[in-house]
């Protein structure tokens, strides 16, 4: 970003590869950088700051119903109520667009426009629908984390509070709230590293109206070969990205000084809700209406209809399913027909498959290494290492892959347009994650299995085969479909990495967007969205609470 | 300072109905130090927390003095806040996030005394439990005795009238319960409180308490003094927990079968319905007496120093008996050496398990143990 850029030379009166400060001044200072930086930053600000506030509210409601109150169907709940955060943001995204899109963007228009009601650009685009849908997508992940907190929480420091006169009010203000504080502020800073790397939904809402974010500048950057504008706005993503990071780490380390061992739980924690019961479990339904079921129920509704927002027999169809020859400019036969589908279908399967897969197993080894490493320096090591690219956001991340192989380096090729630079982003993506939840399987495993494998005889391919590997399966299974799952649901990698030939589902189903083609676009995104799922279930069947656990590792 | 009553109280968990504390009758009087004892799950801990308020009963009625804090009939349940009393917890339960000081001033702010009271108070109790050089230390930083005697601290501090502690000495290392030990009965003393004290560990009981109330799977067993349990247990349950080596117990099923110990013991068939028979480890003797029953002689397996003790394994055939002593053993492993047992160290059960009392045994006329009612028969 230093660098003059091919075709920028007239502009910065410097020859082409001179070092200047042209791409800074330009994003920093010059009449420009209101658009190009600062209008960006504070859309990104004022949606992620509008995203966490709403998110911890919903989620920390939600938390305490299910794990403190006699919440009716809570069982059930813990599960329903994490779906959003399985899902794609932009299934939502495209859920929102399907009922509230206005005129003011070409194409079909949304259900409440047919049916009459003129949405205005408010309630249709930009801050707001951004602000709602990644609260709804991220409240999941608070319900998550802070409800693991609170059953950490020893009950004695509770009861204790109590037996001296505390009542009910004053032990969760001065003993429960302090002491989830560091979880709180964890959570929000997360959720703030998450947003400001979030792309698919500021594309599907922001972009219509202008509405820019720094992952959308980034995007448009780099999609009209403005490298330098594009370093430099990666450069500021990736800054605040760290300093989050950086600021919960430390965050982290402070907590830790009053970490205490707990003791055995109570029984009674559980509050009646009384005539709460009712308004608490209607709240806790709301939520999934509206993360769940509104959304796929629209989605789906809308890939049946040939006219949105029209609800006459004669308007339902499978033809964007199941049909062939229709009557369209493009895309003329159903989604299910379309060899492209497939393909793409075929390349998530193949590309994010394999880079799970050799994730998990990345991920359980440098578990075993950090964990059995006889030098804790290079344990120490690997354990920063393979944390760095989470303080990256996706979308900054890609960027630099692409840059780092667009031309052969080396013994190394060009790997821009091939699958390989997808696999190994993604591989790179979420190490920090496989390799978090390899180190916690690990350390939780003792020495003793192995040293008894060694007394016995066996070497060091025989231990990992037939002793920690066996004993590892659910672990190892659980660290391979994390990766999986968001990967599916993850857009920034590809939508810079990849090339109409590695389309996945997500690049297909936004380039249908692109061309307007609603009914099968959000046919795609439902099948991300069943894949999703489909792995949530199979995760939780695995490891019983694995994500929970995945997540906080 | 009031006593407490508990009158009937039964818990049940979940939907499985499993009984946690069954028809449970206990008077803890005014000034006791009074210990809830058996084995893990026995239903102690629920007590506890049942006279805290921190459990609902399922049945039955808890008084503290003459106020009904729990009671299913009347519906009256008193919430743990207003029932000035303490609790201590075997984490102890410090808040992290607070000083020492703040742990022990909590209390006293909920009370809203006047700043310069509270801290009067916090420093003559961290004074009391030698705390006051940790004052503005977090829990953490704090060693397992030291937390515990803050944790101890923050509940005085209120001088509640009765004083509930669960495990209180279990996480503590050997020399530093010998100390709290004394500290604990110290406190006892000094502030005159009642305290209910929660724990499995026989020896903490015998040591601390004043009374013991044993119980086993959610039932009481007995209510006495440490003496009276150890030396008068109402049953085999009682007799085989309490009491380190634990208590020889003898089958009478099958006297008849000669050779036996129990043919050595009782010349004549199971008396009263006597089934068993228990004697201490330290009950039996290698000094012949007038008094001893002989038991001929017995077959010396091993021996166990337990420093300044010893502990010696007799076998007669597959039976085994231990006898527990503070003379240096003469005697080596394999030799033969003549056993004795004291005759009120013979304790009587019958198949139900209870004891069998010794008027009751005049009282039906049965035979009586050998050594009392006539010369005792020597080994063949």
């Amino acid at each position: 970003m230093a660098i003059v850029q091919i075709g920028d030379a007239a502009r910065t009166r410097a020859p082409e590869g001179a070092w200047t400060l042209y791409y800074l001044t330009r994003a920093f200072a010059s009449r420009m950088s209101s658009i190009l930086l600062w209008q960006p930053l504070l859309n990104t600000a004022s949606v992620a700051l509008g995203a966490i506030v709403l998110s911890m509210s919903v989620g920390g409601v939600l938390a305490w119903l299910i794990n403190r109150t006699e919440l009716a169907g809570r069982g059930w709940l813990a599960t329903a109520l994490i779906i959003p955060f399985m899902l794609p943001t932009w299934t939502l995204a495209l859920a929102w667009t399907t009922i509230f899109k206005n005129r003011t963007v070409g194409g079909q228009p949304g259900w409440l426009e047919n049916l009459g009601f003129a949405t205005p650009d408010w309630l249709a685009y930009g801050r707001l629908p951004m602000i709602v849908i990644l609260s709804l997508h991220y409240a999941p992940f608070v319900i998550l984390i802070l409800g693991s907190a609170l059953q950490r929480l020893d009950a004695q420091l509770e009861d204790s509070a109590r037996i001296l006169g505390a009542s009910r009010r004053r032990v969760a203000f001065q003993i429960v709230l302090p002491l989830m504080r560091p979880a709180l502020l964890s959570c929000g800073l997360l959720i703030l590293a998450d947003c400001i790397g979030e792309f698919a939904v500021p594309y599907v809402l922001g972009l219509p109206v202008g509405f820019d974010t720094l992952s959308t500048s980034l995007y448009r950057a780099i999609s009209t070969r403005q490298t330098g504008m594009a370093a430099v706005m990666a450069a500021v993503i990736m800054t605040i990205g760290v300093l989050t990071l950086y600021i919960d780490t430390r965050m982290m380390r402070e907590a830790r000084r009053f970490a205490i061992v707990g003791g055995k739980g109570a029984m009674d924690r559980r509050r009646p809700l009384g005539r709460w019961q009712f308004p608490a479990t209607g709240f806790a339904l709301v939520f999934f209406a509206i993360g769940v079921v509104i959304p796929l129920g629209t989605l789906f509704l809308s890939t049946i209809m040939r006219i949105p927002g029209r609800f006459t027999p004669e308007n339902f169809t499978f033809d964007y399913w199941i049909g062939s020859n229709l009557d369209t400019v493009a895309l003329r036969d159903g989604i299910l027909l379309t060899p492209e589908f497939w393909s793409a279908g075929l390349n998530t399967l193949i590309i994010i498959g394999s880079a799970s897969l050799a994730s998990g197993v990345l991920g359980l080894l440098v578990g075993y290494v950090v964990i059995r490493s006889p030098f804790a320096t290079l344990g120490a090591f690997l354990r920063q290492i393979t944390f760095m690219p989470y303080l990256v956001p996706g979308i900054a991340f890609a960027a630099a892959f692409l840059t780092l192989f667009a031309v052969p380096r080396g013994p190394i090729p060009a790997l821009y347009g091939t699958s390989i630079i997808l696999i190994l982003a993604l591989i790179a993506d979420q190490m920090p994650f496989a390799s978090r939840s390899g180190i916690a399987a690990m350390a939780q495993l003792g020495k003793e299995p192995e040293e008894a494998a060694r007394v016995a005889g066996a070497g060091w391919w025989r231990r990992m085969v037939s002793i920690v590997l066996p004993i590892q399966k659910r672990a190892l299974a659980s660290a391979i479909l994390l990766p999986f799952i968001s990967g599916i649901k993850g857009v920034s990698l590809f939508i810079i990495l990849a090339v109409p030939a590695t389309d996945v589902l997500t690049t297909y189903s936004l380039r249908l967007v692109d061309y307007n083609y609603t009914q099968a676009a959000n046919a795609v995104v439902l099948m991300i969205a069943l894949l999703a799922l489909a792995g949530t279930i199979l995760i939780n069947r695995l490891t019983g609470n694995g994500i929970a656990k995945g997540l906080e590792s | 300072m009031p006593d407490i009553t508990l009158t009937h109280v039964t818990k049940n968990y979940g939907s499985h109905g499993q009984l946690a504390v069954d028809g449970l009758n206990l008077t803890i009087a005014n000034g006791e130090f009074m210990c809830l004892l058996g084995p893990s799950g026995c239903g102690k801990t629920t007590t506890l927390r049942m006279i805290a308020g921190l459990e609902h009963l399922s049945d039955g009625e808890i008084r503290i003095g003459d106020r009904v804090v729990d009671s299913l009939g009347s519906g009256t349940f008193v919430p743990p806040e207003q029932r000035r009393l303490g609790l201590v917890f075997q984490s102890y339960a410090l808040w992290p996030h607070m000083t020492v000081e703040r742990n022990i001033d909590f209390g006293l702010r909920l009370r809203k005394l006047p700043e310069a009271e509270r801290r009067a108070k916090v420093n003559d109790v961290m004074e009391k439990l030698r705390i006051r050089d940790y004052a503005k230390r977090y829990p953490a930083q704090l060693s397992g005795g030291q937390q515990q005697r803050v944790a101890l601290a923050r509940m005085l501090a209120v001088n509640p009238d009765i004083l509930l502690l669960d495990e209180p000495l279990s996480n503590l290392d050997a020399t530093l319960r010998l100390e709290m030990r004394a500290e604990l009965r110290r406190l006892h003393e000094e502030f005159g409180t009642t305290i209910v004290f929660v724990t499995h560990d026989q020896w903490e009981a015998m040591t601390l308490a004043t009374t013991i109330a044993v119980m086993n799977g959610g039932r009481l067993q007995q209510v006495g003094a440490p003496d009276d349990i150890y030396s008068r247990p109402v049953n085999r349950f009682v007799a085989e927990f309490i009491g380190n080596p634990p208590i020889n117990m003898i089958d009478l099923g099958d006297t008849s079968s000669q050779g036996g110990l129990a043919s050595r013991l009782f010349s004549d068939r199971p008396l009263a319905g006597a089934t068993a028979v228990g004697i201490r480890p330290e009950e039996i003797t290698l000094v012949p007496n007038a008094d001893a029953v002989p038991l001929g002689l017995l077959r010396l397996e091993s021996i166990m120093p337990t420093g300044g003790s010893w502990i010696m394994e007799f076998s007669l055939g597959a039976e085994r008996l231990f006898h527990a002593t503070h003379l240096r053993p003469m005697a080596r492993p394999g030799d033969m050496v003549a056993c004795f047992a004291m005759p009120e160290g013979l304790h009587l059960f019958d198949a139900k398990g209870r004891r069998i009392e010794e008027n009751e045994i005049r009282a039906t006329g049965a035979a009586q143990p050998a050594g009392i009612s006539r010369p005792a028969l020597l080994p063949a």
